[in-house]
């Protein structure tokens, strides 16, 4: 599976993101952040399906909300940033 | 036991207060240190906690609900914010020793006191609208008064600092989950509160509303930004160093709950009610004097004074026949001095929504014995 990771600024915050995705039907999860991309050490993400990022991140920018940074991470356990 | 002493921390506590901590002791781990199930269920716990105290306290959004340990460690973060060495801060002539004593500890503070008389707004309001001034850092009054109960006019206070752009620190000790306490129409840029009195939640739990700058008290771990060393500038991590209370927090969560679901307002009024029938009982007994305000001046507490008794020594008298209340200076010689009852103090009876009508008769009853008793 192919799956977006919206990187937060924190555990807070990822919780809020996730929770106003799942308000307009977007699932999300809220996991840890990967080490490799993590790059100012721990930190959460919230983790959305493939098909969902452009509704995601419209929704999140009404919100007043825009991601720090997304990734893209493949089938294959491979992590590249996206630039929405 | 008739406890009374509810302004220093509610004992009777929903049931679900204390179920809720046990499970928590057992079952939820370190929130924001780890992607296990134990970690993520403390995490959306805290988060759930922090959308209810928004709800509640009409906050933003959930980061800027910072959990602490008391109502004086949210004031030390405030306080610690917004007034620096040599800083100038406003405060009301009721401030309990949670704001007095960080004050007097920041090297050459200027402390202004806007003492107004017991149970006069309009007076209170006139010293701060005399007192607040350009050069003021910070406003800091109580909503309520842990002595005497006295209601100070906290929204037209912010109004004024409003005007005048001032920050505006609020001890809503004695009036969260019974007054309404109002972040938003407030703008207020800190309201603190405990967790363990209004809100009946476990002791070593309280809530710090942000809304302005922050400045850590505590530096330590975040489980966030890690590779820094400098603390995260967001909140809460930023105030929030170190493992939370969880267990604590699972408490309040309930306590908050079980505020929400009864009424903020509906508790206000039933203790307000047992406070006036305490009242009521006591002015006409000849030498209790009763600090009485009226119209939407108190709260639901009362002090009195027992003549030719010291208050230390009734309290003991009445906690030996069954009566948990406070006396002495309540940990706010300030309020005493400005009522004018710093050399006697005063016996406090504060209530909670778990207290009934017979348990203050009975109180009442007591004193009058105690009165009796003394004039002799």
């Amino acid at each position: 599976m192919v799956y977006y990771l919206i990187i937060c600024r924190s555990l807070t915050y990822a919780q809020r993101t996730a929770q106003v995705l799942e308000r307009v039907g977007i699932p999300g999860w809220v996991q840890r952040s990967p080490k490799l991309i993590s790059k100012e050490g721990c930190g959460y993400c919230v983790r959305i399906p493939e098909r969902r990022l452009t509704d995601a991140l419209t929704v999140l920018r009404r919100e007043g909300m825009s991601p720090k940074q997304v990734f893209l991470q493949t089938a294959e356990g491979e992590y590249s940033e996206v630039r929405p | 036991m008739i406890y009374l002493d509810s302004a220093a921390t509610t004992l009777e506590k929903p049931g679900a207060v204390p179920r809720a901590s046990a499970w928590a002791m057992t079952h939820l781990a370190s929130p924001g240190r780890g992607g296990h199930a134990p970690g993520m269920r403390a995490a959306e716990l805290m988060y759930q906690l922090r959308e209810q105290a928004g709800r509640m306290f009409h906050v933003n959004g959930p980061e800027q609900v910072v959990l602490t340990s008391n109502a004086t460690h949210g004031l030390n973060i405030a306080i610690r914010s917004l007034v620096g060495p040599g800083g100038t801060a406003v405060i009301s002539g009721y401030e309990h020793n949670a704001v007095t004593r960080p004050l007097y500890a920041i090297p050459g503070v200027k402390v202004k006191e806007a003492a107004g008389p017991l149970f006069d707004p309009e007076g209170v309001y006139a010293a701060f609208e005399r007192e607040i001034t350009s050069d003021v850092d910070a406003v800091i009054c109580n909503h309520v008064s842990n002595v005497f109960g006295f209601i100070q006019p906290v929204g037209r206070i912010a109004q004024l600092c409003k005007e005048r752009g001032v920050p505006l620190i609020v001890d809503a000790s004695q009036s969260a989950g019974m007054l309404s306490v109002d972040m938003e129409s407030w703008g207020a840029a800190f309201i603190a509160m405990p967790g363990h009195k209004g809100l009946y939640g476990p002791q070593g739990t309280g809530l710090l509303l942000c809304g302005g700058q922050v400045q850590p008290l505590l530096y330590g771990g975040t489980g966030s930004l890690s590779a820094q060393q400098e603390m995260p500038d967001f909140l809460p991590d930023r105030l929030e160093a170190g493992t939370h209370n969880v267990c604590g927090a699972a408490g309040l969560l309930e306590g908050m709950k079980f505020v929400a679901r009864t009424g903020a307002g509906r508790i206000h009024r039933h203790e307000r009610a047992l406070a006036g029938r305490m009242m009521d009982a006591l002015e006409r007994c000849s030498g209790v004097t009763v600090f009485r305000g009226w119209g939407d001046s108190q709260s639901g507490l009362c002090s009195v004074i027992v003549d030719g008794l010291d208050c230390e020594e009734a309290g003991e008298m009445l906690a030996k026949r069954g009566i948990a209340v406070r006396s002495g200076l309540h940990c706010a010689p300030l309020a005493h001095r400005t009522a004018g009852t710093v050399e006697t103090g005063t016996i406090r009876f504060s209530f909670s929504a778990f207290n009934h009508p017979d348990q203050v008769d009975q109180a009442a009853a007591a004193v009058r014995e105690l009165a009796r008793t003394a004039k002799k």
